[in-house]
């Protein structure tokens, strides 16, 4: 039934790009059916004076793409290697030749040209419609040569928004933990092609829990960098920080934003006992939301902010639950299993992503907000930790040691086309997706 | 910038008790800074350890465990040490008949050892998520705090921290080497014994 749900809806979105011109699509592509969208994306053509650096550009733009469609899952991106247009061929309609890019088996095709000013590029990028001869997207961007990856991304974004009516993240960053290789664990930020990588942390302690905040211009983490553990706020842009000072003898152990970025969810420790409280951006309390003798930890909101999903051992065993935000009574969601942990509530309301414990591993599972039967997406010959949604709730990242030390994956949230993103020496762990960036 | 100077002087003292090598620290509510200046002893001995750790002939717990990570150091309880770590199961922070048995011998040091304050950190094992593990740490540390309180030890003298999963003593992935790293440790903040 599921199977060929998703068969029916990759055709219809097919159809819609190669043969129902201009038709607005709206719908999630759930799984690949055993088919990807047959693309092309040629390297860059080089429109201005200034060729310094002209082959990194236009290479790199190229690749940049090429990774964001394949880690989509969605798009079968064509070797470059087989690519047989010659270098006089245009960028624009009429000035190449369809047929170049039919023979190899093209059905999309992603062309485009740069100049460089100075320490400004200007980009042009389109999307061809092989079979039909025509041109689906045009855009210009203007922006820092630097910065020339996220134009990549952006454009991404667009040809994802053709192909389903709902724009791509890829430019987006994750905030994770890496330890780099060495004893201590530092908070990063990056593009989900590594790019634009970020030191947030070097206090040569232990960091932990980032979390974004909903406008993308923060990052509230844990650290044991002054004497006990507590939260800070830190500023991207301006580099300014908050710390949040617990009451005396407390230690806050992680925190996440609520989705109108007002207000923060925090788990508080007193007395070897842990429980939620609200506070304010500032960090200081509002409330109390839970009052148990247990473990009351990893908060995170729905994406109305009117509930919570927490952790707690009050059963015996640590099980997901879901309260009111102003606290109150709360309803356990998980039954299976005797250990589920790290919840995460689906953008679109309908789904919790949790880490569940296996025999001796750890898979990423998610259920439903009713309850009721848990879907396993991570296999248990090794373990999978610490999900994090997209903003779009079409993809999961997570941690995992599939490879050896733990680096950061991502698929679709079916489970589908899990690709790994980090491949630095160290152990990367505890992945947050940010929000849509401008 | 006052912190920051004081973490490199107050080194493995620095955790809870920056008051004891920050005279001008203003006093903290739980008092702390209070207690770590009532006997000038006491601050003699966290000056004197800046200069020698581990010189000494006294008996020593042996710095926090954040310190030893710092120091590239993996943080192991000195066999000397008179304080024994206190062990537990999987996903478990109840005392066990081993873990009460040692317990009451830390209690006995204590007792012999009045001005001796102690922090008692919480460690789990790597399985699990991080939050949940310091959540878990936390009720390690507390639960020996308890024991020792109802034995007799006034809990003034012992402090707590987590460390979850994040400072393991043995970093292979096997029960063997699990089985080490979910414990209680004792350090031994300020104070020397005497014997």
């Amino acid at each position: 039934m599921r199977r060929s749900q998703t068969l029916l809806i990759l055709i219809c979105l097919l159809l819609a790009f190669t043969r129902i011109a201009g038709a607005a699509v709206t719908g999630e592509i759930v799984g690949q059916g055993g088919q990807r969208f047959p693309i092309a994306v040629s390297p860059l053509k080089n429109l201005g004076a200034n060729s310094a650096d002209s082959g990194r550009v236009s290479t790199g733009i190229a690749d940049a793409m090429v990774h964001d469609l394949e880690l989509s899952g969605w798009f079968r991106v064509l070797d470059r290697s087989a690519y047989i247009e010659n270098a006089e061929s245009g960028i624009t309609l009429g000035t190449f030749d369809f047929k170049d890019w039919s023979t190899i088996g093209a059905e999309g095709l992603v062309k485009g040209g740069f100049s460089i000013q100075g320490d400004e590029i200007t980009v042009e990028l389109r999307l061809f419609d092989v079979y039909q001869n025509k041109e689906r997207i045009g855009k210009r961007y203007t922006g820092r040569v630097r910065d020339f990856r996220r134009i990549a991304h952006k454009f991404v974004d667009e040809i994802i928004n053709q192909f389903t009516g709902v724009p791509g993240v890829f430019n987006t960053r994750i905030a994770y933990v890496s330890n780099s290789g060495g004893r201590f664990k530092e908070i990063f930020v990056s593009h989900l092609d590594g790019s634009e990588k970020f030191q947030v942390t070097d206090n040569h302690t232990i960091n932990l829990s980032p979390d974004w905040s909903p406008d993308g211009r923060s990052v509230l983490y844990s650290s044991f960098k002054d004497r006990g553990q507590t939260l800070y706020l830190f500023e991207l842009y301006s580099g300014k920080e908050i710390k949040f000072t617990p009451r005396a003898g407390g230690r806050y152990l992680g925190g996440k934003f609520s989705p109108d970025g007002q207000s923060i969810v925090a788990t508080l420790e007193t007395s070897g006992n842990t429980n939620l409280y609200l506070l304010d951006r500032s960090g200081n309390v509002i409330r109390q939301l839970t009052n148990d003798a247990g473990i009351e930890v990893s908060p995170a909101w729905s994406p109305d902010g009117k509930q919570i999903v927490f952790v707690s051992d009050r059963s015996g065993s640590p099980q997901i639950y879901i309260m009111d935000a102003a606290g109150g009574a709360a309803r356990r969601l998980t039954y299976s299993g005797s250990y589920n942990t790290s919840p995460e509530w689906s953008p679109k309301g309908d789904r919790i992503v949790y880490t569940g414990r296996v025999g001796n591993r750890f898979a990423i599972f998610t259920i439903s907000v009713d309850g009721g039967e848990p879907r396993k997406l991570t296999s248990e010959s090794f373990d999978s930790e610490d999900p994090t949604w997209s903003p779009d709730g079409r993809f999961i990242a997570f941690s995992s040691n599939r490879a050896g030390k733990y680096h950061l994956y991502v698929m679709q949230a079916s489970g589908d086309n899990q690709r790994r993103l980090t491949g630095s020496g160290g152990d990367d762990t505890k992945p947050n997706w940010s929000p849509r960036l401008d | 910038m006052k912190t920051r100077s004081s973490w490199y002087v107050c080194g493995g003292f620095l955790v809870l008790t920056l008051g004891a090598c920050a005279p001008s620290t203003t006093a903290k509510p739980d008092g702390s800074a209070a207690r770590s200046t009532d006997s000038s002893t006491a601050g003699n001995d966290a000056r004197a350890g800046e200069g020698e750790r581990g010189g000494t002939k006294e008996a020593t717990t042996g710095a926090s465990s954040l310190k030893d990570m710092q120091e590239g150091k993996p943080p192991i309880t000195p066999a000397s040490s008179p304080l024994k770590d206190v062990m537990f199961d999987f996903d478990r922070y109840d005392l066990s008949a081993d873990a009460r048995a040692t317990l009451r011998a830390n209690a006995d040091w204590l007792r012999s050892n009045p001005s001796a304050r102690v922090e008692i950190e919480g460690h789990c094992d790597e399985r699990g998520t991080n939050e949940y593990n310091l959540a878990l740490g936390a009720k390690r540390a507390q639960a020996a705090r308890e024991f020792l309180s109802s034995l007799g030890i006034s809990p003034d003298r012992l402090s707590t921290i987590s460390y979850g999963e994040e400072i393991p003593v043995c970093r292979e992935h096997d029960e063997q080497c699990w089985k080490q790293n979910r414990r209680a440790r004792f350090v031994i903040l300020q104070g020397r014994t005497t014997s």
